[in-house]
This record gives structure tokens, sequence and C-alpha cells, in this order.
């Protein structure tokens, strides 16, 4: 798959579910791209170094989300 | 004049055992002071007020601790922890104060020129304040502001060729025990091993694409300084195949009560005169060793490796020479489940630093692509193998079931068989069947 | 104070950025005499508490002094560390899993020098900065987690109540009269980023209230549908609460019987903290090790339900760690750890020796496993 059809997916199915949350494991990404987790890999850290998406860890845990969205950066004072 | 009074901390200054009360308040006097003129990035009076907000929660019983998920360093999902203080008026110089974690050297040995120069960056940008060592074995820089976290990063990799450790759903920094540098049970170089593999598996420590975090710990031998059995989901522990090599002579040293049973172990107290019979003899598991006219023999056939005698006899007894490594899955801490130890996938492996450890790392990634693929959201591989079955594992990474990987054989015959195992299939025709069955 | 820039480029993030370099070369660390004996050694000996030879087979030795530490440890600290590793040890030293320090020389005639230096070093408080100990049949260091000083979802401190525990136990850091080598573990809340799961004794912070719910900034601060998903029990669902103003507000309802009290939620959203002065306090888990040695590696069972928190020194807690202790001390067998001890009598005996009292909570509800802890024979002592 190429980049950008990659972005698009990405960009579209995460806009879509916007309004109830903003941070997604790194599985439903691999499920939006119809890939297995290592092909999507290589996308989604691409995404990432584009600025396309951004990371949200729990200490334990990390999340993708589009950079910027979400309520997270107003609670964590990083607005 | 400290910043704040810290009444029941101060209670904590007294006793033998050291005091990182008066370490705290030593660096924040240090920094009021500030003889070097450094030009401190965040807070000069972050000490003071971590000190402050610390005898707060000493004072009422809970933490003004705030999580933060989004602080990082561009391109990396872990290494970075964000926190940020709850009393942010009365504690400005810790109001953000995120956690760096710093990747270990395997073994944990330094030189101080290196410790000297991250002292140096972290007083400059950061609390002066760290822990040697985290859990998981990163050194923990302790407090800094969201600003300073590229330019730490920065100085770490320009000028230190010193790279962040792993947080998150990543691979975690690999941790090991002395091994080889220093200890004559270790069955492989386990700091080469452990560095070669963290080397190996940069993206899979900095990119997170994992279920959840995962851990690889490395114990040279079956004694597990560093817990691995119970705390990675690999956990690689030297072993051996051959037989114990035993020095006679030294035995009867033992037995003459010339050298110390247990290296001097139990030195502490009068065990009375040492006596090999019941200390070594009778208390191995699985009664393969007797002594008789001063000879200790031992039927390394039934040996499950204990180490016991070993351990107690360290001058007669070596392991064997031919030497490698046992991997050990899905150890975990008990949340949620319950804790689980590792179960013993690979009874031997060698460990072979000529071709780079393939054979290892064949296993590694055959267990990554299954986890990868079949764990759900954060589910530890050990909570995988318990969904699905150890054979799923078996399967995922081709290797033959043997009595060794079970403490007993199930009690229960409810066998999933797969139709391609059942002679003929499951394909039938029910008339045939009524042929001789009436309705 | 002026922002000094590294060199890093904030427009440009990835312009000469150097990534995935990992950790330093071991080797380069090594003293001489690890790095020409590597491999080689044939045995070792603690000659008194915390000091160790490693003999080679090239004859060469290695005198290591372990000292105890704070795992939280200031700069200045560790650049006095540094002042003494190269004042006598070629500017060479390690730390062990424990959190202990390792000066390392090679030859005996540099020991007491050393020993002596360290142990001259003492806070302006009064404590020592290098206590030397924690080998063999004694107790080693504590390995803990943040605590208050650092950490958001604890139910105690780390730093206090190891403090408080290891100059309760000084003596036994500093001897080697244990039937075992006894560790202690500290970990400040279920999540046990400690791991403390398989020490002889495990400190554990645990909150006994669930999350309190600012439902009026809940849905400002948080997604809900995020927040619900971080509950390891599915204790947490979408709600709509009407405040006494009339306005409806999307929230979160908590079904409290199900709370396991880990925190998961408040790591996702800070409108559900649950840290409290009542209801946080200790648990005390023994008997676990994870050694192969003799028997199999064991996990920590709990023995008291819950001790409150008493800062600054915790001194309940101290005293029933100590109670396990010497009744450990005084009945196992040379080699037992707790945990063998403790089997070998039976945990019936346990509860009469340590005097410890058994209640409903130190009996295993918890999904699967439960069932295989109860008592399944005939046999036991009265």
């Amino acid at each position: 798959m190429e980049l950008a059809e990659a972005k698009e997916k990405i960009v579209e199915a995460l806009t879509k579910k916007a309004k109830s949350k903003s941070k997604f494991y790194f599985n439903d990404l691999s499920k939006i791209l119809e890939l297995k987790p290592r092909e999507a890999k290589k996308l989604v850290n691409k995404l990432v170094e584009d600025g396309v998406l951004e990371y949200w860890s729990s200490g334990s845990t990390t999340m993708y989300g589009l950079s910027g969205t979400g309520k997270q950066a107003g609670a964590e004072h990083e607005d | 004049m400290a910043k704040h009074k810290t009444p029941l901390l101060d209670q904590l200054e007294s006793g033998p055992w050291p005091s990182f009360v008066s370490d705290m308040k030593q660096e924040a006097a240090v920094r009021a002071k500030n003889e070097k003129n450094i030009e401190y990035q965040i807070p000069q009076d972050a000490v003071e007020d971590l000190l402050g907000v610390l005898e707060l929660s000493y004072t009422d019983g809970t933490t003004h601790w705030k999580h933060g998920g989004i602080v990082g360093v561009f391109g990396y999902g872990g290494g970075v922890i964000g926190r940020y203080c709850d009393q942010p008026e009365m504690f400005p110089g810790v109001a953000h104060f995120h956690t760096m974690r710093v990747a270990q050297p395997a073994g944990k040995f330094y030189k101080t020129d290196f410790l000297k120069n991250l002292c140096d960056l972290w007083d400059f940008r950061g609390s002066g304040l760290t822990n040697m060592h985290g859990s998981t074995g990163d050194i923990i820089l302790l407090g800094t502001t969201t600003p300073q976290l590229e330019e730490i990063f920065y100085e770490l990799t320009h000028k230190f060729n010193q790279d962040l450790g792993g947080s998150g759903s990543n691979l975690r920094t690999p941790a090991d025990c002395i091994g080889e540098a220093r200890c004559e049970y270790a069955c492989y170089d386990t700091q080469d091993l452990c560095h070669t593999l963290t080397q190996e598996y940069q993206d899979e420590l900095h990119r997170p694409a994992f279920p959840y975090k995962f851990k690889f710990k490395f114990d040279g031998c079956p004694n597990c300084c560093v817990a691995s059995i119970a705390r990675s989901d690999m956990s690689f522990i030297g072993t051996w195949k051959d037989d114990i090599r035993i020095d006679q002579d030294a035995v009867a040293g033992y037995v003459n009560g010339d050298f110390p049973p247990n290296g001097g172990a139990h030195a502490g107290r009068d065990w009375g005169a040492f006596d090999i019979e019941k200390e070594v003899v009778g208390l191995c598991p699985t009664e393969c060793m007797k002594y008789e006219d001063g000879k200790l023999e031992i039927n390394n056939k039934e040996c499950t490796r204990c180490m016991h005698c070993i351990n107690v006899m360290p001058r007669a007894l070596r392991p064997g020479k031919e030497k490698g490594c046992s991997i050990l899955c899905g150890a975990k801490a008990p949340i949620l489940d319950g804790a689980q130890m590792g179960s013993l996938l690979v009874p031997f492996i060698e460990v072979n630093k000529e071709d780079g450890y393939a054979a290892i790392k064949e296993v590694i990634e055959a267990i990554w692509d299954y986890w990868m693929e079949e764990g759900k959201n954060r589910e530890r591989l050990g909570e995988l193998m318990k969904r699905q079955g150890f054979q799923k594992l078996l399967e995922a990474t081709d290797i033959k079931p043997v009595p060794q990987h079970v403490q007993e054989p199930r009690t229960n015959p409810y066998i999933f068989w797969k139709e391609e195992e059942v002679e003929g299939g499951w394909t039938r025709d029910v008339n045939e069947y009524r042929k001789n069955h009436l309705r | 104070m002026a922002f000094i820039s590294s060199g890093y480029n904030p427009d440009k993030p990835m312009e000469n950025r150097i990534s995935d370099l990992g950790p330093q070369h071991y080797e380069q660390f090594y003293p001489e005499v690890i790095k020409k004996n590597k491999g080689k050694w044939l045995y070792h000996e603690i000659l008194k508490p915390g000091v160790l030879v490693h003999v080679s087979e090239t004859g060469d030795e290695v005198y290591t002094v372990r000292c105890g530490g704070a795992r939280l440890m200031s700069s200045t600290l560790i650049r006095e560390i540094c002042e003494i590793a190269d004042k006598h040890c070629d500017s060479c030293l390690r730390f062990t899993t424990r959190n202990n320090i390792e000066f390392m020389v090679d030859s005996k005639d540099k020991v007491d020098l050393l020993v002596k230096d360290l142990e001259s070093r003492k806070f302006d408080g009064g404590s020592f900065k290098f206590p030397i100990g924690g080998t063999g049949a004694g107790i080693s260091n504590i390995v803990h987690t943040q605590g208050w000083i650092h950490c958001h979802t604890p139910a105690t401190d780390a730093s206090g109540t190891v403090k408080a525990t290891m100059d309760e136990v000084f003596s036994d850091f500093q001897d080697m009269r244990m039937p075992a080598h006894l560790r202690i573990s500290m970990a400040c809340c279920l999540n046990m980023c400690g791991a403390v799961h398989c020490s002889d004794i495990a400190i554990l912070g645990y909150h006994r209230k669930p999350p309190l719910v600012d439902h009026e900034y809940l849905d400002k601060m948080c997604e809900v549908p995020l927040a619900i998903a971080a509950c390891p029990t599915a204790a947490l669902k979408p709600t709509k609460i009407e405040m006494e103003d009339g306005t409806k507000l999307n929230s979160i309802a908590v079904n409290e019987s199900r709370c396991m009290f880990c925190g998961n939620c408040y790591t996702m959203c800070p409108s559900l903290p649950l840290s409290d002065k009542e209801g946080d306090g200790i648990v005390l888990m023994v008997g676990g090790k994870v050694s192969n040695r003799i028997s199999a590696p064991k996990f920590s069972k709990v023995v008291v339900s819950f001790i409150p928190n008493e800062m600054p020194r915790w001194p309940s807690m101290t005293a029933q760690i100590k109670n396990i202790i010497e009744a450990y001390a005084a009945d196992a067998r040379k080699y037992e750890r707790l945990g063998e001890w403790a089997e070998r009598i039976g945990w019936e005996r346990f509860f009469d020796k340590t005097g410890l009292e058994f209640t409903h909570h130190l009996i295993d509800d918890f999904r699967d496993p439960a069932y295989y802890t109860w008592r399944q024979t005939s046999n036991f002592k009265f």
C-alpha cells in the first residue's frame, strides 16, 4: 500500500470516530489498513514521522491519534 | 533556609539507611547555591518544591501527581512519562515534572566520565534527581519540563551517543544479570546477548506496535538474579546439558572445613560443622547425588540443574561445558488475571555469538508475529498463551511438544481434536449412518 | 533563566535527528580485571558482609564492596560515587538490580582503604551514604517503585516505606544470620511496576475506595469511551448526570463492587481520582522467590490484608515485617527460603508462629486460580 492511500484511510476512519474518541490502539489501525501488523507498522511509523498521527502513552500502553485532536491536550495542560 | 517546612520528612533523616530526604535536601542546597553558575533550564528550586509536595502527601496521605500521555520526543512512542503536579501554584517548580528513561548499559557497569556527563546534562536541563535504576532497569531522570525533552534527547544522542529506553506498548529496555563478567555460574554471556538484541530491536523498543508491553530479561543461570522467570515475557535462563564438573579435592576441602560453604553466605550464625550429607546430598531435589568413601557422585541424567549443590560448593562444583539457555515465556505481574511465572518453551538453545544469535532471534520473531496478530489490546503474551493454550505457542514457533513442557499432563480429556487429526475427517453421510441406526 | 538551545530545531524535528542508538556498549565500562577475566571466574567467597572476592583461573582476583543506596539519587551523590570510584577503582563502578552500588578493586590491599572511606561518609542528617552489606544469607536492598515522589496512582509512598523498613532491618543488611537470603520488594499500587509478586516479603500499596467521579468536569477533560475501555474489570459505563442547575452532562458511572482499585481509569482520565487517606494503605505478601534452587520459583502470598499508612515511618508495618523475619529466622532450616519454610511447616503453622491474624480477606476469591488455593485434602494441622 502506498503511503498516501494509508494516510487517506487512517484520516478518514479516525475522523469519523472523532466525536466519541480520539485515541486508538495499534491493532485498530492495522484493521483500518487491512494489513498484517508488521506491514501496517511501517506505514504507521511514517505517518507519525509526517505529523499525521501522534502517540498517547499511559506509561504501560500506547495509543495513536490524529495530531492535536482530542481532549487530552487540554486536560494535560499541553495545549 | 528551606523553602517549605518538612517536619514529617525530616523524621526520615535519622536511622542508618541512606536517607533520600537528606540527599534531596543536599541537592536542593547545591542548586540554591549554584557554585558552578549553571544556567538552570528548569526552576532552580524544583527540588525544594518536590520536597514540599512530598511533605504534603505525607500530611494528607494522597498523591499529588497527574499522568500525562502526550509528551515525548518526536517519533518515539516511549521513553518519557508525563507528570504534572495537582498543586502547581503551591509548587510551581514541579508543575511540569516529566520522567525520562535512559537505556542503561548491559550489566550496569559504568565509567565515571559517562555518569558525570549525564549529571552535568541533568543538572542543566532537569531536576538533578535520578533513580539508579528504575524497576525495568533504565536510568531514570526524574523531573523536567516539556520544552526540555527534545533538548535533552538531542544532547544525549549528539553528545553522548546515548538513547532513551522503552515505555508503553514497546519492547522494554532489556536487562541482564552480571553474568560471565563476574560470576562463575553464568552459562552464557548475558551482557552480549542483552546488548545485541537491544540494538537489533531498536525499532520495536521505540515505536510501539505491540498489543502491550514486552520484556526480555537475561539470567546467566537458574539462580535468576534478574528475576527473568517472574518478570519477563521472554526469559533467557542459562543452563547446561552435560555433567556438572567436580573437583573431588575441593569437595574434601569443604568436608574438612577448609572452605566455607555457600561462599561464606551463612557466616553470620554458627550452624555447626558443614555436613555434606545433610546440606548437599540430602537437599538435592532429585536425590541424584551420593557421597561415599570421600567421593561425591552425581547421576547427572537425573539432575534438573537447580544450582543448590553448586551454590553450596562453588570451588568444587561447576556447571557443565555444553552450555546454552532455556527460554521461558509469559511471565508477568498479577494484573489482571493473577501473576504468571514463565512457562518453558525451549528447553535448550545454543547461545551463539558467532552467528549473531540467529536461533534465538528466530524464536523471538515467531513469537512476536503470533502475539501481534492474535493478541488483544493490552494483552500480555502470557495472557494470550492462557487464552489460546500452550499448543498455539508451540505451533507458532514450530516447536515439537515434549514432556519437559509440562508439570504434568492434562487432568481432563477435553482435547480439541482437529479434523485433520482424526482418521477419515469429520464429513460423514448421515444416510449411510441411518442404514444401521433407525431414526 | 534564558532558554539555551541544544541545537535542536523545533520547526524541523527530523533535521539532524539521530535515533535508535540504544545503550552504550557494555565493554567500554568494564574494569580492566573484569575485561581480562570475563568468563574465566572459578569461584567466589564473601569475606565479610558486603565484601566479596571472585577468583579467576588466571589467578586474578577482583574484590567487590557492595553498598546499599536509595534508588532515588541526586546528581550530587552520583558525583560523590564517581569521586570514590576515581580514587579507588580506576573510575569504574556498577549498580546491581537491587539498587546497590558495587565498587571493585583488583587486590586485597586496596579493600580496607575503600571500606574505610565508604564507612566514613554520612549525610548531614546522620544516615550512612554507603552502608556496606547486602550479601549472602542476609537482607539485601529493597527494590521499589516511585510512590508519592512521582507517581499518579500510588496508595502509599515508596521511598519512605523502604527507608523505614531498611532502618528496622539494618543489622541484617550488615549480617548473614538468616537461614537463606531474604528479599524484600515494594510496589506502591497493584499494578506492581516493582513486580513484587515473587519476593520473600512484599510491601504493596493498596487502594480500597473506588474512584471519585468529578461529573462537572469529566466530559470536558476526558473522552468517555477511552476511560471506560481503560477499566480491566468493566466496572465503568457511560451515564448522563443532571446537575443542580438542570444541565445534563455526559459522565461515567462506577459499578463499585466490581472495582479492583487499580487506578487505570485515572491514568486515562484525571476526573476519576482514587487516592484517599483512610482508604489507602499497605498489604504484606510473603513466601515468593525467583530462584530455581531446590524448589521451583513461587509467588508471594497475602498474609496481612491491610495496614493503614502511618507517615512518616509506618511503625505498624515495620513491626509486622520484623515479626515475620524473626519467626522465620528462629524456625527455618539452613538454606530454606521463607516460602519453603512456610510450606514445610504448613501455612496454618505459619500463622501460629508469626501470630498474624488469619481473616477472610486472605482466602483467594479472585477468578480461576482461587479454587486451587483452598485445602483439598483432609491433611492439616490443628
